[in-house]
């Protein structure tokens, strides 16, 4: 992960605000008594293509694919689980808010581990 | 003869290239400051200067020749350009055709370049002509990824952005190899998607 302030408080924002986005937005589409599995393959879908344009957006402040990255899993998945949430019960629009907050900040802690694993210098097994 | 569709898009895409590119400036200033910290004195080769948002990147007093195929980026390159310590040579020039002789240049540098030459083997095979056997290519730039999910997420991401702007998958290590480089450094900078390349052109090639 950075370690500059600016860009860990953006990489929190971009993926908490995204995340929480999507899930109230599933309350637009998905109603109790929906297929739960359409409504998270419909909700997986629909949120990684609106995503991309707050995404941008973020990018513009915080860094293209730094910010693209991360915040189309975080919308992917918080579309995923509050539209299967939504099929099976009514759901409290705060409820939503708290299922995409921690859904955002669950996956940048793990992009942050990913990248930690991925980043750094090779020398070998290059050419 | 420049690519006529390229030249549009990134003649449109200038208006909005230093918003858009902002944060990633910002985030990656550090490490292009280092990356180009490997410029010596001698024919340096920038391709492409896009707005110029690298150049306050380059250490001063150098003598660059930067080139680009959107005569309306350089335009918005020029104040950036005047205000280098040092000299830049701003040229529209498509890197698919470089009115440059074989082997001139002892450096060549990239920064975000390869996500958007339309033929990027055939752009790195055009670098390597101009540059002198035994001369580095330092490359600043965004690729495809190896790994699952992401290199799934970048393919269908690329479907948009490759409208409006670059590709978000290129397999730009590959590409440099193709090219009859030999890849000496690669520096993981976000996941291994954001990176920095180091290649040589062999001696060999004489």
């Amino acid at each position: 992960m950075d370690h500059r302030l600016y860009f860990i408080i953006g990489d929190l924002l971009s993926n908490i605000s995204v995340a929480i986005l999507m899930a109230v937005l599933a309350t637009l589409l998905i109603s109790t008594g929906w297929n739960m599995f359409i409504a998270m393959a419909l909700m997986m879908l629909l949120a990684m293509v609106l995503c991309l344009f707050p995404a941008l957006l973020l990018g513009s402040f915080f860094g293209a694919h730094e910010v693209m990255v991360p915040v189309m899993f975080s919308g992917m998945f918080s579309g995923m689980f509050s539209g299967m949430w939504l099929a099976m019960a009514p759901v409290p629009v705060l409820q939503l808010v708290y299922l995409g907050a921690a859904t955002g900040l669950v996956v940048i802690c793990i992009i942050w581990f990913i990248n930690a694993q991925l980043r750094g210098i090779r020398t070998t097994g290059i050419s | 003869m420049a690519d006529p569709a390229t030249r549009k898009k990134w003649d449109k895409a200038a208006a909005t290239f230093d918003f858009m590119s902002g944060g990633g400036e910002k985030r990656w200033f550090p490490f292009k400051t280092r990356l180009f910290g490997h410029m010596q004195p001698g024919k340096i080769l920038f391709a492409a200067l896009g707005t110029g948002l690298d150049i306050p990147a380059f250490p001063p007093g150098m003598s660059i020749t930067a080139i680009d195929i959107s005569p309306e980026m350089l335009q918005r390159a020029q104040p950036r350009i005047d205000k280098y310590p040092g000299k830049i040579n701003a040229e529209n020039v498509d890197i698919h055709n470089m009115p440059y002789p074989d082997n001139h240049f002892d450096q060549v540098f990239t920064s975000c370049t390869f996500c958007s030459v339309p033929d990027p083997v055939a752009g790195l095979r055009s670098l390597n002509r101009v540059l002198r056997p035994g001369g580095a290519l330092y490359m600043f730039e965004h690729t495809g990824s190896d790994y699952f999910p992401f290199k799934y997420m970048l393919d269908l991401m690329t479907l948009i952005t490759s409208k409006i702007g670059p590709d978000m998958n290129r397999t730009t290590v590959a590409n440099v190899k193709a090219a009859g480089f030999e890849v000496t450094e690669v520096n993981n900078l976000f996941l291994d998607v954001v990176k920095t390349i180091k290649a040589i052109k062999p001696l060999g090639n004489l």
